[in-house]
């Protein structure tokens, strides 16, 4: 009887840990997300940071003007090459030099050359953070589709092009046995129409058709046939951009917004157009995309 | 007490606690997706698990038996699930309700309720709710999901969608906590089911697991096997001295001196542990599980 008591505090300790562990994986999810947004601001407030070496380069030269403008002047201008190391650079032209100046230019020189190296290091790191938080910003939003390949149920090929025909594109992510998919095709239909005429379009991404499977294709089109839905469907390979955003999809019929650069417009509509709650804020936000669309003509 | 301990039947009642965790664990088994608010999609959820478990569980290793079944039988492209009607027969012949005692992870979970220490009642009186299950099986995932159809024949997974607790704990909540797109689209079928697992949860804190009683579909799929099942309980009733502690003991409501093998036992071996004669084991195919005749016959 002890026994099982204590097996039921651990077990009810390990469920209270567990669940809390839960809460604080989650809140540091949500806080990573902010904080890639904040480190973004930083890596703008760090030009000053940046601004700061550089002055204190400066004042160096300006305070052995003299030591300095003499080397300056020997330096040849034209193998200045800006990538290389800068420290280096003068290094070499004060070492290449090294006659034409007094022992004390001399020293002077080289003592500044010292705490430049050391200044030009933390510039380099600081410029590669900055460089490096901007292309993991790039990498990690998935706001934009790099690439789609595949082709229309008529046999058409399509590629990425297929957005910047359109100020906005509905791209609605769908399978065949999905029942609020299906039920919701013949709204969709008629989201299609009445924005067609504006500039936009509602394109049909079937998952079940993935890199063009012939009976799935064929099972598709007598459904959207029976449901009346006459806008395009796809069957694209699940390796392009937007196959793999369809992989990660964990609730059907979602639905997003692709402006004409394939950026992503919004947050995702999961469920379908038949509540009419869902259709009239999608077709707001459709709306905003197009105005904004044509603002940037 | 020597010879109690070596009974092979006591032990599997004893360890029970630890073989349905680990059965947990084994049905739930891609543990890193609840932090990625995705679910595993991969060639395992072709296949069945025991016990009712959510397909979309983040972590689940196979599908819900009961879920996909209504999905079978609710599509336009098929008439009827024989491989899960197959998978439910095979089981049930083999174990019966020993699934539910111990693999099933909800009955787990139930367990685990019921420790909580609070003052418990007797489910004796409420026998009649006992057939619920069968109707909940019979109709909504049977009938309505294959007569509710829409103009082409798809039908809804009725219990799925609207009764199973299971989905709420499992699915929708870990989901919509690790994945902001699936949180935004919670609406009011997920206040209503949220509703009716706040009330399994609290009602198995007082009785002892009324969702297998009353309401499980899968259980009452089981229980038809119970009696004709491969694995069986049996009483030795020249052992017997009719003390009924075993019935006493049993929390399901069995007659266990009567109906050993009654469709309400889960094979959970309360009995079994009270028994002052051990004269109550399992069998597999008629042949006794535990070691205590052949130590008899030595003695």
């Amino acid at each position: 009887m002890n026994l099982s008591k204590n097996i039921f505090k651990i077990v009810t300790l390990s469920a209270v840990l567990a669940l809390t562990a839960c809460s604080t994986k989650t809140n540091s999810a949500v806080s990573n997300t902010t904080q890639s947004s904040s480190s973004s601001e930083t890596a703008g407030e760090t030009d000053p940071e940046l601004n700061d070496l550089y002055q204190q380069e400066n004042q160096l030269f300006a305070d052995h003007k003299e030591a300095w403008d003499k080397a300056f002047n020997m330096m040849n201008k034209g193998n200045a090459d800006p990538s290389a190391d800068y420290a280096e650079y003068l290094a070499s032209a004060v070492e290449g030099n090294k006659d034409e100046f007094t022992e004390e230019e001399y020293k002077t020189l080289t003592e500044d050359l010292e705490k430049i190296r050391e200044i030009e290091k933390k510039i380099a790191e600081l410029e590669s953070k900055q460089s490096t938080s901007a292309s993991s910003e790039e990498s990690s939003s998935e706001s934009s589709f790099a690439d789609l390949s595949g082709v229309d149920f008529d046999g058409n090929k399509v590629d990425k092009s297929l957005f910047s025909k359109n100020a906005v594109t509905v791209l609605n992510f769908w399978f065949t046995g999905c029942k609020p998919c299906v039920e919701e095709l013949p709204k969709l239909n008629e989201l299609n129409e009445a924005i067609k005429a504006k500039g936009g379009e509602v394109v049909g991404i079937n998952t079940d058709t993935f890199n063009g499977s012939g009976s799935a294709i064929k099972d598709a089109k007598k459904v959207l046939e029976q449901q009346g839905a006459k806008y395009r469907n796809l069957s694209i390979d699940s390796s392009c951009d937007v196959g793999q955003y369809a992989s990660n999809i964990m609730a059907f019929p979602t639905t997003v917004l692709v402006d004409r650069n394939g950026k992503i417009v919004g947050d995702p509509l999961l469920g379908g157009v038949d509540n009419q709650e869902n259709y009239d804020a999608l077709m707001k936000q459709i709306e905003s995309v197009i105005a904004a669309d044509s603002a940037a003509k | 007490m020597d010879k109690k301990n070596k009974m092979i039947s006591k032990k599997i009642a004893q360890f029970r606690g630890w073989i349905q965790g680990l059965a947990t664990l084994l049905t739930n088994i891609h543990l890193p997706n609840f932090f990625k608010g995705k679910i595993y999609q991969g060639n395992g959820k072709k296949i069945c698990v025991p016990g009712l478990n959510c397909y979309s569980c983040p972590a689940a290793s196979g599908a819900c038996p009961i879920g996909s079944f209504q999905a079978v039988v609710g599509s336009s492209h098929f008439k009827f699930a024989y491989y899960i009607t197959g998978f439910f027969i095979l089981l049930g012949v083999t174990l019966g309700r020993f699934i539910c005692g111990f693999l099933c992870p909800f009955g787990w979970f139930q367990d685990l309720l019921h420790k909580i220490p609070t003052k418990k009642f007797s489910t004796e009186k409420l026998k009649t709710l006992r057939y619920l299950k069968y109707v909940i099986l019979v109709v909504f995932v049977i009938l309505l999901p294959v007569l509710m159809t829409n103009s082409i024949g798809m039908g809804n997974p009725f219990f799925c969608k609207y009764i199973c607790p299971q989905g709420v704990l499992e699915g929708a909540i870990p989901l919509s906590l690790g994945n902001a797109a699936i949180r935004s689209a919670l609406g009011k079928l997920f206040t209503f089911k949220s509703v009716i697992l706040v009330s399994v949860i609290v009602l198995s804190i007082l009785f002892y697991r009324p969702f297998c009683k009353w309401i499980c579909p899968l259980g009452a799929i089981y229980s038809l096997f119970n009696k004709v099942s491969l694995l069986s309980i049996q009483v030795e009733h020249d052992k017997c001295v009719g003390c009924q502690q075993c019935t006493k003991a049993c929390k399901m409501d069995v007659n266990v001196l009567k109906t050993p093998n009654h469709p309400e036992c889960i094979r959970c071996g309360a009995c079994m542990k009270v028994c002052p004669k051990n004269a109550i084991h399992y069998q597999f195919m008629g042949k006794d599980v535990s070691k205590d005749k052949n130590k008899l016959k030595e003695k």
